[in-house]
């Protein structure tokens, strides 16, 4: 009898020195995949201090080239401005003063030099607001587009108190951006628009907005001087101008401005024209909102 | 206070500015006193009396101290910040006249109390109203306390 309990002791005894010698074989195996995973993780997060490290200098060498941006634009600001300001008043001095002692042909050089500092002045105001503007954050704030939009053709009209200017103004929706650069965008649009209708005996300007789901559109047409579309590649470059400064005055920046302005709103500008059949500017910005909040700098 | 005292001073390192500015004012005869000193350390010493300036009368102050930004040895912020600061000086009006239109540059000098702050234009018309503005305003429109 007590051989037979013996003998099946003995069995179970075995069983188990099996069962032992098992788990400790899967226990081993569990030990070396997560050797594996420690050394996996090791590698991950160097290669992750590796990355943060990268990014860190990158940051350090943007800010520097934007600091030096910065000095580099307030010199231009102030340094240039000054000689500049010089030739133009010694001009103007020797206009008035000498007046008596210079024929019609001298009075008419020295104007030429006055206006060509002029249209320096304004191209060094130019280059400087082009150049600025990639380095501003944008505040967004709720813009009323219309007060906008009628407060900026007041404006113009006031410049051309002799012109017969027709300007429409329909309802404009409202939009999320940046106040001072959306004005901006408007400001040099209309500007346009103005501009390039000086030589029509009426002007006809009109300003509108579409909106649907995801984006609001606002147009600016005009029935001005138009441009050739073979060139509409041009038309949004810095300094490109589509017509020569005898017949429309300008340094060929602002819609360049509009052009970066909108983009960092994440937005499009387009335009449609014909020589001498008007032009309509479009931009189009993406509507932000709580449920789809999409991120702009 | 004395219309034969100090009118205007003006604090220009650069020779063209100050000729123009000197001209854009006698010309539309707003004074005929200006004084023009060619940086910020001696506009320091004629304002205290000091240095070369020690025997100048102290209470006779200027009307308004048309003032650029950048000059050597003392710089325009700084002697903004000094007159300011001063009991016998912070009451004069000071105009910060200059190139810049850094927004830096604009908050900076109200932060320490500017009166007026603006940028010369290049175009010489333009300039020359400006001058002539700020002239009037400051010596005939403007209300400053006597001093």
């Amino acid at each position: 009898m007590a051989k037979k309990a013996l003998a099946s002791k003995s069995k179970e005894k075995d069983a188990l020195t099996a069962q032992l010698a098992k788990a400790v074989q899967e226990l081993a195996h569990q030990n070396e995949e997560k050797e594996k995973r420690v050394q996996e993780l090791d590698t991950v997060n160097k290669e992750l201090a590796y990355q943060i490290a990268e990014k860190e200098q990158k940051t350090i060498e943007l800010k520097t080239a934007n600091e030096e941006l910065q000095s580099f634009s307030y010199s231009v600001s102030h340094d240039l401005r000054t000689p500049l300001r010089a030739i133009s008043g010694f001009s103007q001095v020797l206009l008035e003063d000498y007046v008596h002692q210079l024929d019609e042909e001298a009075q008419y050089f020295f104007t030429e030099i006055i206006d060509n500092t002029r249209k320096m002045g304004e191209l060094i105001d130019n280059l400087l607001d082009y150049s600025r503007i990639s380095q501003q954050h944008i505040v967004r704030t709720k813009i009323d587009m219309e007060a906008l939009v009628k407060t900026l053709i007041k404006e113009h009209k006031i410049l051309y108190p002799k012109r017969d200017i027709n300007v429409t103004v329909g309802k404009l929706a409202e939009m999320n951006g940046d106040g001072v650069m959306i004005k901006q965008v408007f400001s040099n649009l209309i500007s346009n628009a103005f501009k390039y209708t000086s030589k029509r005996e009426k002007s006809k300007i009109e300003v509108g907005s579409t909106i649907d789901n995801d984006e609001v559109t606002y147009f600016i047409r005009d029935n001005g001087a138009g441009f050739d579309p073979r060139y509409y590649d041009k038309l949004f470059g810095v300094f490109q101008r589509l017509h020569g400064d005898s017949e429309f005055e300008g340094t060929g920046v602002g819609l360049a401005i509009v052009d970066k302005i909108v983009k960092k709103h994440n937005g499009k500008v387009w335009a449609e024209g014909k020589p001498d059949e008007g032009a309509c500017f479009y931009v189009s910005f993406p509507i932000v909102n709580s449920k789809n909040k999409k991120h702009g700098n | 206070m004395a219309t034969e005292g100090l009118q205007i001073l003006l604090v220009e390192d650069n020779k063209s500015d100050a000729t123009l500015t000197i001209r854009a004012l006698k010309k539309h005869k707003l004074v005929n006193n200006i004084t023009h000193l060619k940086d910020g350390a001696e506009a320091l010493d004629f304002i205290f009396a000091k240095g070369a300036y020690e025997g100048r009368n102290i209470d006779d102050k200027p009307k308004v101290i048309f003032l650029d930004l950048k000059m050597p040895k003392v710089d325009g912020l700084e002697v903004l910040r000094v007159l300011k600061t001063d009991e016998r000086t912070k009451l004069i009006p000071i105009v910060m006249m200059t190139s810049s239109k850094e927004e830096k540059d604009i908050i900076e000098s109200h932060k320490l109390g500017v009166n007026s702050y603006v940028v010369k234009p290049v175009g010489f018309e333009n300039f020359s109203k400006v001058i002539a503005e700020l002239g009037f305003y400051w010596l005939f429109l403007n209300n400053t306390p006597r001093i």
